[in-house]
């Protein structure tokens, strides 16, 4: 049965693969990806969930069907669109501060449909790393990592149905050969007694011990570590937004990182470069980048830098702040004062701003902001962020994921010694380039003559306790 | 002349191979066990547990282990800052430069800062005063700003106790008392500040009915007063140790606390290191006095008086330059006949480098200093070893001026008194009359970090900035200002003294809009008061941004030799008469000063550099020879015996030390100790012997006392701390089996038969020579390491060539020359690696935690032998016996030569402190550091509710670039491997080769004599390799094949084995 399914997905994937690669001939996703990022991604957000300066291009062509002739016009001219009436269409303008999108009159339907086409499988989460992926390929590639367990657990499931098979078999036989001796008295045992028999018991404990013994020892090692660790922050910040969409440069922020141990997080005067001039957020608009607001005593409404904001009362702050909110909140309905949701609004979100920014050592709005702190080293551990990104030129992505797609961070490595010190083995030391290695005389010779392939971090005595524990 | 048994040694048990000495030495720690104490309360019997205790407490522990597991790992915050100031990166440290001052002590100084907080005083290389070099206390100054004794706040006193008060009810309660009629009196030690002496003028101009005293604890006031007879003017002049062949030093400890230490530290070392063994120009040092001082320890040759016999010793000196040069001589009193002979030795030493000689006296005698100064003018050392017009102010206080206040202070004329700086109720010769006095005085105010002596008897405490927290300016010498800038923003609401003057003055030229109305005021003194005396042609702020970098400005100030006008005939009967009776010596100490270090720890676990000990001021008593090789103890005391020692009625009881180098018929005892009114810290810690010092006729303050009565043995010390018998590896005895002398720590490896490694009687530990006999010391050396090598080369051990061919392979030098045994680099140590003070039962238990030691050893004659200092700590041996040993590899060897010790691995064998021949190792026996769960593990000082170290505050001195260790796990020099790192790092993160100089450990750096050299043996040009071809270098225990990284040079001397002393 199982082997059965197993054939199933497999020809399902060829046939989502062959359709993939078929339909590339006109319309993919790779060239859609291509298509957007030139001529879209300026102002839709490329997870197609969040709104940025237009919309969240998710689920288009569910919202589009049965009119893609329309949309296919409406994508190379809006204007001409809501000219013609159209109420989804009139109904979108206006929601959007009857902001006119760009108009593409030169894109031809097959780079048309190969952005739809591109937009939906990111919205369906099947746009893979590999380009040409398509939802099959991705199937293909993950499907024997599940199979495996289970073809094991099948494995020893059938194993474990002959062993009681023979057992009977053998059980029945000696029966067999005893009522041939002529001792027709002879029990024939029962499956019952076959397995709380002796050996099966001896068994079945020896194998809870190793299982056991197994589960505890792979416990007691990775005890205290935090790989996978997503708290929630204070801020609802996105590096998906930050350094995927808007691609800011990681150090542009954690300047620590080429120059400190620390790779910093960066002060709240660092968010107001920018958050000076983009005062709402595209996800979350007014609710999370008033915090930052309120933390170094901005006041958006103003454009000014509140004088003695540490002396200032909550109520005044909360004024000041919450104005901003409803103003905000009333320009966005274009209504002419603040309705009760909007009431309600404001208030959630103010509430929601003193939850995170005043904790019970701190009452004060005003002020740092606390993180959850996500990579945690241990005290006797010392590491360094400028060796590895300066020195080592390692990418940031090589130790904490891929940052710029996540929402909220999770650490991505295990962080643990084991974690550190294969990649000390692997990694090789960029040796030519830096005069500080100079004084590796044998190692350059080495390498000159050939006898050496590449020196790695262990070779430098990467892997000396005093490297990192002093 | 008594030759001694043992060509050195380290104490008189040592000397007289007391059993129990080497019974002690043979083990590592003593018996005084944490488990022996459990027992002696009864508490072990709790603690024994039955079979089926064990199995409850295994269940518990698994049980435990099991919720703890499923436990939720804590949140922890990280809070950026909200706007980040340009100069600070976290996680980087910067250095601000800034000067050290303490009354007229004074260095400049870089301030080392991490996220905002000073961790670290470096000495600032630039100045041509100390060039770099600090001192032990600049070094521990650092922590006196976390002391959570801190006044927090301005207060009335009420009973000895601060009642807070906010600073502008005191203000209006100050200006009204001054306002209010009755002479306004201020008092301060020596203020070297120019702002502040403005400050004390503008306020003076407020209030015209004041007038300012300064005094010195440890009075120069006739030294000044000599001056100003001689010379014209009431300031110091320059001494130029460095310049002079022939030193001689009457009783002026100059390399330990005497004026400026550092500075004469740093001069002196040079005229003392054998640079090139083929033309050696080394000074030949006399020290004349009654006690070994620190000094006295450096000097070729001791003449010992007592202290009433100063007088006479320079008299003679006197008359036989006098004589020679055809001036007239004096009335001399007599002088024992030892020193008489000497001093005529010591005069024709002079003579013959006239010009080049330099005499120095400590004693506070106007006749005295006066002599000395004729000395010199006759000697023709004016102008070359002495100079004036670069004068010095680093002291400027008057015994005569105080004695004038008190006098003021009780005929009620004083209606406010102000003390700005010092304890004048503790700290000098008349506290006790001044104490007394201040009844008399309606308002009392005193300005202090800490409620001190002085604070307790006042109405109000006006509470200070900690030096790290203060704008402040310095004028030590002409033609040197130094800045001072604060480094940390104030941890409390307390105001600089300098401030609270300005504004109870009211002052017009008090900016008060500004954040920091001092640092405003102190620019503007400059402006107009340096800043025209710079040549730079610089704007205004340029000027004062390039001086606040620097730390300091220079302008040129010519020494000139002056003039001396003195008439000698006319102070000749001033000279003191010698005493027939016993003495006793005051005298002041590396650490404890005058008693404003009370309260700091890492100063008071310090040991004493001559008799190694901790924790509390010793009275030092002589030890009776007999002739022979034996010695007799003084009425049969032990050391850490408590005598009673009474002195013009007045009785105190003691713990006494025996003494080698002490004039026999004298007694001497450190000032500064036995602090009432004082952080837990140092209270009650030692004996306050303030009260003995007294008034001579001629009104400067006595640093010796006559006829002192000290009884019979009264009690036992039973925490005497004295860490000179701790990790001995130099202790020799005689094997009870054989009557062989043999090294006792390795008694049970000398039963195999002499010859073999480890069981060598005749160990390297220490070479040392004179210099008239230099070429045998070299042949020696060279013999000795020959015959070492040809053993070593039959090891078993691997070559490391292979390893250490390329990268880094760390090194050291340490020139025993040089090393005067000051301590800065072990209190350096303390601060840069987070070594942890355990306080006096716990040093008593030998559990003391530093990780550089300073050995001292004693040689030469019984009575008066020579000393030299040996730093020693691990010595990142390539064949370590630490490493072979430890069964989990906690310890092992890096690739660029460096003994590894991984803390987290550690399980506490002790295998490898057992196994180390060089006694390096220390183990964490206690929770030092607070870092375990169970209070019970933790050692408490002086009845601290909390240990040292436990509270925040404190723990801001951290260095967070080093682990703080826990209980149970062993620890020591790691050759600063996080300056190694950083200084690798921040090579390569500027893609250029690591140079000479980029990597210093903090020994290194604190060395006011350049002593240590550390470098990196692979970089052929460093500093280091220059300093090893020295002949004079050998390697300790170089015979048992450890292959140590660390390198000696020979302790040579100048001694003229003619003079017998």
């Amino acid at each position: 049965m199982v082997n059965k399914r197993l054939i199933i997905s497999s020809l399902l994937s060829l046939v989502f693969l062959l359709t993939a690669f078929v339909s590339s001939a006109q319309v993919s996703v790779e060239s859609g990806k291509q298509l957007f990022k030139a001529n879209c991604a300026q102002c839709h957000n490329r997870n197609m969930k969040d709104n940025l300066t237009g919309p969240a291009l998710g689920g288009i062509s569910e919202r589009w069907s049965g009119r893609e002739e329309l949309l296919y016009s409406w994508i190379r001219n809006t204007q001409s669109v809501i000219a013609s009436g159209d109420p989804y269409a009139v109904d979108l303008y206006n929601t959007w501060n009857k902001v006119l999108m760009n108009p593409f009159p030169n894109l031809t339907d097959d780079e048309i449909g190969s952005i739809l086409a591109y937009i939906d499988a990111v919205h369906n989460g099947t746009e893979g790393g590999n380009a040409a992926a398509a939802a099959g390929a991705v199937a293909v590639v993950e499907q024997p990592k599940t199979n495996y367990t289970l073809i094991y657990s099948v494995l020893a499931i059938l194993l474990a149905l002959i062993a009681l098979i023979l057992a009977r078999i053998v059980g029945n036989l000696d029966h067999m050969n005893k009522v041939a001796a002529g001792d027709s008295e002879a029990p024939r045992p029962s499956i019952r007694e076959i397995l709380t028999s002796k050996s099966v018991i001896a068994f079945v404990i020896f194998a809870l011990i190793v299982l056991g013994g197994y589960t505890t020892v792979n416990n007691a090692i990775s005890f205290g570590r935090q790989q996978n660790y997503q708290p929630e922050q204070p801020i609802k910040f996105s590096h998906a937004t930050h350094a995927g969409v808007n691609k800011i440069d990681c150090q542009y922020c954690h300047d620590g990182a080429r120059r400190s141990k620390q790779s910093v997080i960066p002060s709240a005067n660092t968010c107001m470069n920018c958050h000076k001039a983009i005062k709402k957020g595209s996800t979350y608009g007014t609710a999370e980048l008033t915090k930052i607001f309120a933390s170094v005593g901005y006041d958006p409404t103003t454009d000014t830098y509140i004088e003695n904001y540490d002396q200032m009362a909550t109520e005044d702050i909360e004024a000041i702040y919450k104005k901003w909110i409803a103003d905000n909140y009333i320009a966005d309905k274009e209504l002419a004062s603040l309705d009760a949701k909007g009431e309600k609004a404001v208030k959630d979100q103010w509430n929601n701003l003193v939850n995170s920014l005043t904790s019970e050592h701190d009452p004060k709005i005003g002020g740092p902001i606390e993180w959850n702190r996500i990579h945690n080293l241990p005290d006797h551990v010392y590491f360094n962020h400028s060796q590895h990104v300066t020195v080592g030129k390692l990418d940031c992505q090589q130790c904490h994921g891929k940052v710029q797609e996540m929402e909220v961070v999770k650490q991505y490595a295990t962080l643990s010694m084991g974690w550190c010190i294969n990649c000390h083995r692997q990694t090789e030391v960029k040796f030519m380039d830096n005069d500080y290695y100079k004084s590796y005389e044998k190692y350059h010779q080495e390498l000159a003559s050939g006898k050496r392939e590449k020196v790695t971090v262990e070779d430098i005595g990467g892997t000396e306790c005093q490297k990192c524990h002093y | 002349m008594k030759q001694p048994s043992k060509e050195m040694w380290v104490s008189a048990q040592d000397l007289r191979n007391d059993p129990e000495l080497l019974a002690a030495a043979n083990r590592e720690f003593p018996e005084t066990s944490i488990v022996e104490d459990l027992g002696k309360e009864g508490t072990m019997d709790r603690l024994e547990s039955s079979r089926r205790d064990f199995l409850k407490f295994l269940g518990f522990s698994l049980g435990a282990a099991t919720v703890a597991a499923s436990c939720e790992i804590p949140v922890k915050k990280a809070i950026p800052y909200v706007i980040k100031p340009d100069s600070i990166v976290p996680g980087v440290a910067s250095y601000y430069a800034s000067a050290y001052v303490d009354g007229g002590d004074f260095l400049p100084v870089l301030v080392k800062t991490r996220e905002g907080r000073p961790i670290k005083i470096e000495g600032n290389a630039i100045s041509p005063m100390t060039g770099g070099g600090t001192s032990a206390r600049a070094q521990a100054s650092v922590l006196s700003l976390y002391d959570t004794n801190r006044l927090q706040s301005a207060g009335k006193v009420e009973n000895g106790q601060v009642a807070a008060m906010s600073w502008d009810d005191l203000d209006k309660e100050v200006k009204a008392s001054l306002t209010k009629g009755g002479a306004i009196r201020l008092l301060s030690r020596t203020v070297i500040s120019p702002s502040a002496q403005a400050a004390i003028a503008a306020f003076s101009a407020k209030y015209p009915n004041t007038s300012w005293i300064q005094y010195d604890p440890i009075s120069c006031s006739a030294l000044l007063d000599a001056q100003e007879m001689s010379y014209g003017v009431r300031a110091l002049p320059s001494y130029h140790f460095d310049a002079a062949e022939v030193i001689v030093s009457f009783d002026a400890d100059f390399l330990g606390t005497w004026i400026s230490p550092v500075e004469y530290a740093r001069a002196y070392s040079t005229g003392r290191k054998v640079k090139n063994t083929k033309s050696v120009r080394m000074s030949r040092h006399y020290q004349v006095e009654s006690f070994m001082s620190m000094t006295g320890s450096n000097a070729d040759h001791r003449i010992m008086v007592k202290p009433s016999e100063q007088g006479a010793a320079i008299a003679a000196l006197y008359n036989a330059v006098a004589s020679a040069n055809g001036a007239a001589t004096i009335n001399a009193p007599a002088l024992n006949d030892k020193a008489k002979k000497a001093m005529t030795r010591v005069a024709a030493d002079l003579m013959k480098a006239a010009g080049k000689g330099l005499v120095v006296c400590g004693v506070n005698n106007l006749a005295e200093q006066v002599l000395v100064a004729k000395i010199n003018a006759l000697l023709g050392n004016d102008g070359t070893t002495v100079t004036q017009n670069d004068n010095s102010f680093q002291r400027q206080g008057s015994d005569k001026n105080l004695t004038g206040l008190i006098n003021e202070m009780n005929s009620g004329a004083v209606g406010t008194l102000i003390v700005l700086d010092g304890n004048p109720a503790f700290d000098h010769a008349q506290s006790e009359a001044f104490r007394k006095a201040m009844a008399k005085v309606g308002t009392r105010i005193a300005c202090a970090g800490t409620l001190e002596e002085t604070g307790a008897l006042s109405t109000h405490v006006a509470p200070t900035t900690h030096l790290l927290e203060s704008w402040g300016d310095a004028y030590p010498k002409k033609g040197q200002f130094y800045l001072i800038q604060p480094t940390i923003a104030p941890l409390f609401p307390v105001r600089q003294w300098e401030l609270s003057l300005l504004v109870w003055a009211e002052s017009a030229e008090l900016d008060n809009t500004s954040d920091q109305p001092y640092y405003e005021f102190v620019k503007k003194n400059w402006e107009r008061s340096v800043y025209p005396s710079q040549s730079g042609g610089k704007s205004f702020n340029s000027f004062w941004e390039s001086s606040l970098h620097d730390g300091m400005l220079l302008v040129s100030s010519a020494p000139s030799a002056g003039s001396n006008s003195a008439d000698v005939s006319s102070v000749a009967s001033g000279l003191t008469r010698p005493s027939d009776g016993e003495e006793i010596q005051f005298f002041e100490s590396i650490n404890m000063g005058a008693g404003q270090f009370a309260g700091n720890p890492w100063l008071q676990e310090l040991s004493d550099p001559i008799t190694r000990c901790v924790w509390g001021n010793y009275l030092f008593v002589p030890i009776g020879w007999d002739g022979g090789n034996d010695y007799t103890f003084f009425k049969g005391l032990e050391d850490g015996d408590r005598v009673n020692l009474e002195i013009n009625g007045i009785s105190r009881t003691v713990t006494i030390v025996h003494q080698f180098g002490l004039m026999p018929g004298t007694y001497a005892i450190a000032l500064g100790y036995g602090r009432q009114t004082v952080g837990k810290a140092g209270r009650d810690i030692g004996t306050n012997v303030q009260d003995f010092l007294t008034v001579n006729k001629n009104g400067y303050a006595s640093s010796y006392a006559v006829a002192p009565v000290v009884s019979g043995k009264v009690g036992r010390d039973k925490e005497f701390a004295c860490v000179q018998h701790h990790h001995t590896m130099g202790v020799t005895g005689a094997d009870p089996k054989t009557g062989k002398t043999i090294n006792v720590d390795e008694k049970t490896v000398a039963t195999i038969g002499e010859g073999y490694q480890g069981s060598l009687v005749d160990r390297s530990i220490i070479f040392r020579g004179n210099l008239a006999e230099l070429d045998q010391l070299e042949e020696k050396i060279h013999e000795k390491r020959e015959e070492f090598q040809n053993l070593n080369d039959k090891t078993l051990y691997p070559s490391y060539d292979d390893v250490y061919a390329m990268g880094h392979h760390w090194g050291m030098h340490i020139d025993l020359n040089a090393c005067i045994g000051c301590s800065a680099c072990t209190v350096a140590c303390m601060a840069e690696n987070n070594v942890p003070v355990v306080g006096k039962k716990e040093v008593f238990r030998h559990h003391e935690m530093s990780w550089l030691r300073i050995d001292r050893y004693f040689y030469g004659e019984l009575e008066n032998p020579n000393v030299v200092y040996q730093p020693m700590m691990c010595q990142h041996c390539d064949n370590a016996p630490c490493e072979n040993v430890c069964p989990v590899s906690a310890t092992n060897h890096s690739s660029e030569g460096l003994n590894q010790m991984a803390y987290n691995r550690c399980i506490g064998t002790r295998y490898c402190a057992n196994n180390c021949p060089y006694k390096v190792r220390r183990f964490n026996w206690l929770d030092y550091t607070t870092a375990d769960l169970f209070p019970a593990n933790e050692p408490r000082l002086n009845g601290e509710e909390m240990p040292f170290g436990a509270d925040n505050l404190t723990r801001m001195v951290l260095n967070p670039d080093v682990t703080v260790r826990s209980r149970g796990v062993m620890e020591k020099c790691s050759f600063c491997v996080q300056r190694i790192q950083e200084g690798k790092l921040t090579a390569k993160r500027e893609g250029r080769i690591l140079r000479d100089g980029d990597v210093k450990s903090a020994c290194m750096t604190a060395c006011p004599t350049d002593a240590i050299t550390f470098g990196d043996l692979n970089n052929k040009e460093s500093q280091l390799n220059k300093d090893l071809e020295s002949p004079l270098v050998y390697q300790v225990l170089e015979e048992v094949n450890t292959r140590p990284s660390v390198n000696y040079r020979a302790r040579v001397l100048n001694r003229d084995e003619s003079l017998e002393s």
